[in-house]
């Protein structure tokens, strides 16, 4: 993209100047903690510097700011509950079977990416995703044990994997 | 990196990956598969996404993505994580509940995805290893340590309960319960029948209806049985239990056998070719890897491997040169 679609370095600046002050305060109230407030604050600043809003910016940044800096705390919080979630249950395996740091690292990103994308969906369409891809059980089992069709259990599964696809590809960009 | 495909060609992508998951295509459907990929260059990227994301979620150990999204999805956790007004409060409360039970009597699932095995210690010193695509329900009481066979396959090596307990070890399957005697057994649900071989000690199987009489099975012997009767006892196959160490290990069986076997290791449809379901075959089998064992099987049998995409395979004949 061009580079006139960044907002100019100044106004940058002056937004941090400005803002950076209470956006920490404000994060470390929600967080409890000034590490993670430090780098969500940085992480809000670069959403701002790379978003092409130059137009939306106006009069009052405190509620952009805020606004970006909540889904930059909603999702840290989604991290840390999966996390503690997958620490749980590597707990409960024998020691060779617990995944390495770097493996880890690459299971805790799909699973975010994944619950991410579940999150969107009904429970139900869920559940089947997770009989299917996780639990390695066959569409007609699937549909069995959840006492629908087998046409559903493939609408399910297509809803599914559509959504994915799609977040993966916000994913990749 | 990747322009932006539209929804509705990722759609479509997403309805081929549920047709060639759930059933097996004709050759005209094939034919419209490969039509459609080729329509244009973002039918062909959609395709190419389905592949390397199926790839991103194969790298997650099954058993650790299920039991992970499943305890993310617990009520109580999505509402703490949806209420984020003020500070998250988990953990303590949450936990206080487990720790109140008594340390014997818990109740757990342990499955295993198509492909995977599970090794677990019980409480009890008990061993038990699940091969691919098993489920067991882990019921240890004061009275008995039970394990309920819901599907699959187990090996057990069963551990001393400490005095003064000395609880009786029972696996209920779907036709019947096998008593532990002091041993190491495996117990596997072909699903109309179960199929026990003992290695050690010796168990005493007591089919479903309370008319047959339990028969005690000693080390070294087979048995298959259903909820009515239990069929003679045979030698047990030491081989049997191969798939411990991961593979499989075969001597003058059925090339469909072998391959109907190799399909419980793998996610899709593997099928074998009626023209050479009866050529014999003997050997070592990796089990981790079942590509790799097609590949041995082609290079060793007039057969080829046909693959529509990684979830439907065929083990059909060679096609010979003089027509």
């Amino acid at each position: 993209m061009p580079p006139s679609d960044f907002l100019p370095a100044d106004t940058v600046m002056k937004l941090y100047r400005d803002h950076h002050g209470w956006l920490s305060i404000w994060l470390r109230k929600k967080l409890g903690n000034s590490f993670d407030a430090a780098d969500l604050a940085h992480d809000t600043f670069v959403r701002v510097m790379s978003g092409r809003r130059k137009e939306g910016m106006g009069a009052e940044p405190r509620a952009l700011l805020t606004h970006i800096a909540k889904g930059l705390v909603v999702d840290h919080w989604r991290r840390r509950a999966l996390e503690e979630a997958y620490l749980a249950v590597v707990a409960q395996l024998p020691a060779p079977e617990v995944p390495s740091p770097e493996v880890r690292a690459l299971i805790l990103e799909t699973l975010h990416a994944i619950d991410a994308t579940l999150r969107t969906l009904p429970v139900k369409t869920r559940e089947i995703f997770l009989m299917s891809q996780f639990d390695g059980m066959a569409y007609a089992d699937i549909a069995d044990c959840q006492r629908v069709s087998l046409a559903t259990v493939k609408r399910h599964m297509q809803k599914a994997l559509t959504a994915c696809l799609i977040a993966y590809q916000v994913h990749a960009a | 990196m990747s322009a932006a495909i539209d929804p509705v060609i990722l759609e479509e992508a997403a309805g081929w990956l549920v047709r060639f998951q759930s059933e097996t295509l004709s050759a005209s459907d094939r034919a419209a598969f490969d039509r459609w990929r080729g329509r244009s260059a973002a039918h062909g990227a959609a395709w190419q996404r389905v592949e390397d994301m199926v790839r991103g979620f194969g790298q997650v150990p099954p058993a650790i993505g299920r039991d992970t999204l499943r305890r993310l999805d617990r009520p109580g956790r999505r509402q703490a994580i949806r209420a984020l007004g003020g500070l998250l409060v988990l953990g303590p409360a949450a936990w206080a509940g487990w720790r109140t039970l008594p340390w014997r009597e818990w109740a757990a699932d342990v499955r295993t995805a198509t492909g995977e095995q599970r090794h677990l210690e019980l409480a009890d010193g008990t061993r038990l290893v699940l091969n691919t695509a098993s489920a067991v329900d882990i019921l240890y009481t004061s009275e008995q340590r039970l394990l309920w066979l819901r599907a699959g396959e187990i090996l057990l090596t069963t551990g001393r309960d400490p005095a003064p307990a000395h609880r009786p070890f029972i696996v209920r399957t779907s036709q019947g319960t096998i008593r532990a005697l002091g041993t190491r057994f495996m117990v596997r649900d072909e699903r109309d029948s179960i199929r026990v071989a003992v290695f050690d000690g010796a168990v005493e199987i007591q089919p479903q209806d309370p008319g047959v009489a339990a028969v005690v099975l000693p080390a070294g012997q087979q048995t298959v049985f259903n909820a009515h009767q239990v069929q003679p006892l045979a030698a047990a196959d030491a081989a049997s239990t191969s798939w411990e160490q991961g593979m499989l290990a075969v001597r003058n069986w059925r090339l469909a056998d072998l391959v109907d076997e190799l399909a419980r290791y793998r996610p899709g449809v593997l099928r074998c070719d009626p023209a050479v379901a009866g050529l014999r075959v003997s050997g070592a089998f990796p089990l981790s890897d079942t590509d790799g064992s097609l590949r041995l099987l082609e290079k060793t049998l007039p057969v080829r491997i046909s693959r529509v995409t990684p979830f439907w395979v065929t083990v059909a004949p060679r096609p010979s040169v003089t027509n």
